[in-house]
């Protein structure tokens, strides 16, 4: 899974980003530019770009989204915005997933995409988590930080509302 | 009745050396953390108000017999790199009780990701969350980080107790996804949750060597006596940035 991705995906509480990558020839060079990259966002705004931004329409619908990512599922949601925001023709086109398991429900839907994960997407993904903030300072999003909690409050309310069992998971 | 701590006007706190921390003084110094949710107390734990002139704030004890953070910090821990405006991600919450003073002591600046599996707990932790807005909640299996990717951000902090024998892994998966370079683990490690017929000294080496082999660097490591038996905590830091103090 060396491919250098045209684009990546990143999941955030707030929406889906796609991310476009500046073509590079061989993925060392890349991991390397990446990795000199991560304590500056100029630098790697030079490598990675914002090129498509989706906000969850309200928290309902983040919720529904947070749900199937958790499981590797491809949300309508998702589908609908890797349609509208990739290239039309798709065949020869690299697309970085953060999982296997979502890249394997995307393959249905995207049969001439291809889907790459690990390794360099890892390192990408690691990338953006840093410099998401300045990368997308221009959407018309409320705060970031506010999204995640508000998230993680309601991913967790129905984790522990639906453990009908009402045991414990624990293993000890 | 009341005990020593609530001493009214005689009661001193100081600033430990390490940022966001306490002592307060008395008979027995006890370490503590300012209050985030002034009134409150999250498990029972003794409160101390001092005036300071221009109005009175309010710590939380914090028990290193209740804690293995705190037992950490008691034990001569140089540094837990957990302070004002840290970004930290908590594997193994339980109901919270750290985890609120992790939450008092990177303050309104910082953010404390805190990851839970069991439910029963994690209805604890909801509760603890619902009332300190720096605390994002997941009840969520810590050996699955991708489950929770949409939670978290990139942090400077991971701190873990999750007593599972594949705990170093764990803490690596977690690492590669939201650890940035540079960045801090602290590990607790309880011996015999890893290996229950071999010597603890061996076990807490073993566990260093497999987080050596994950890109970390392990700079210290103090035991728990006597606030526990047979546990230690490990310090390393992540991807060390070449040239940089870690």
């Amino acid at each position: 899974m060396s491919e250098v991705p045209h684009f990546v995906l990143y999941e955030h509480a707030a929406g889906y980003a796609l991310m476009k990558i500046k073509e590079f020839d061989d993925a060392g060079l890349i991991l390397q530019e990446v990795d000199a990259a991560h304590a500056d966002g100029y630098k790697f705004s030079q490598i990675v770009e914002l090129a498509s931004f989706d906000p969850f329409k309200n928290t309902e619908a983040a919720l529904e989204n947070c749900n199937s990512i958790s499981e590797g599922l491809a949300h309508p949601d998702l589908t609908n915005f890797l349609q509208k925001s990739l290239p039309k023709k798709k065949k020869h086109v690299v697309l970085g997933i953060n999982d296997s398991k979502l890249a394997g429900s995307l393959t249905e839907a995207f049969p001439d995409l291809k889907l790459v994960f690990g390794g360099v997407i890892t390192e990408i993904l690691r990338g953006t988590r840093v410099h998401f903030e300045r990368l997308a300072k221009n959407l018309p999003h409320h705060s970031l930080s506010k999204a995640q909690l508000s998230l993680g409050h309601s991913y967790s309310r129905s984790k522990v509302k639906f453990d009908v069992h009402r045991v414990d998971n624990m293993v000890i | 009745g009341a005990g020593g701590m609530r001493g009214g006007k005689t009661v001193v706190v100081e600033p430990h050396r390490l940022g966001g921390v306490f002592i307060v003084k008395g008979k027995e110094d006890a370490l503590a953390t300012k209050n985030m949710v002034v009134g409150e107390s999250v498990y029972g734990e003794k409160r101390v108000s001092v005036d300071d002139g221009a109005g009175s704030i309010e710590y939380r004890v914090w028990n290193p017999f209740r804690s293995k953070l705190a037992a950490s910090i008691m034990g001569g821990l140089e540094n837990t790199h957990i302070k004002p405006g840290t970004k930290l991600l908590y594997l193994g919450a339980a109901s919270g009780t750290t985890v609120s003073h992790c939450s008092d002591v990177v303050g309104p600046e910082g953010i404390v990701y805190a990851v839970e599996f069991s439910h029963r707990s994690g209805r604890d932790l909801l509760g603890v969350a619902k009332k300190r807005p720096n605390v994002v909640p997941i009840v969520e299996d810590a050996r699955h980080p991708h489950k929770y990717r949409m939670l978290v951000g990139m942090v400077d902090v991971i701190f873990s107790d999750v007593a599972q024998p594949d705990q170093a892994r764990i803490v690596a998966l977690n690492a590669q996804n939201f650890l940035r370079n540079g960045g801090h683990a602290v590990i607790s490690i309880k011996a015999n949750c890893i290996d229950s017929t071999a010597e603890p000294e061996a076990v807490f080496a073993g566990e260093v060597n497999k987080l050596k082999e994950e890109k970390f660097k392990p700079l210290e490591q103090v035991t728990l006596e006597p606030y526990e038996r047979d546990h230690a905590v490990v310090v390393a830091v992540y991807r060390p940035v070449k040239g940089k103090k870690v």
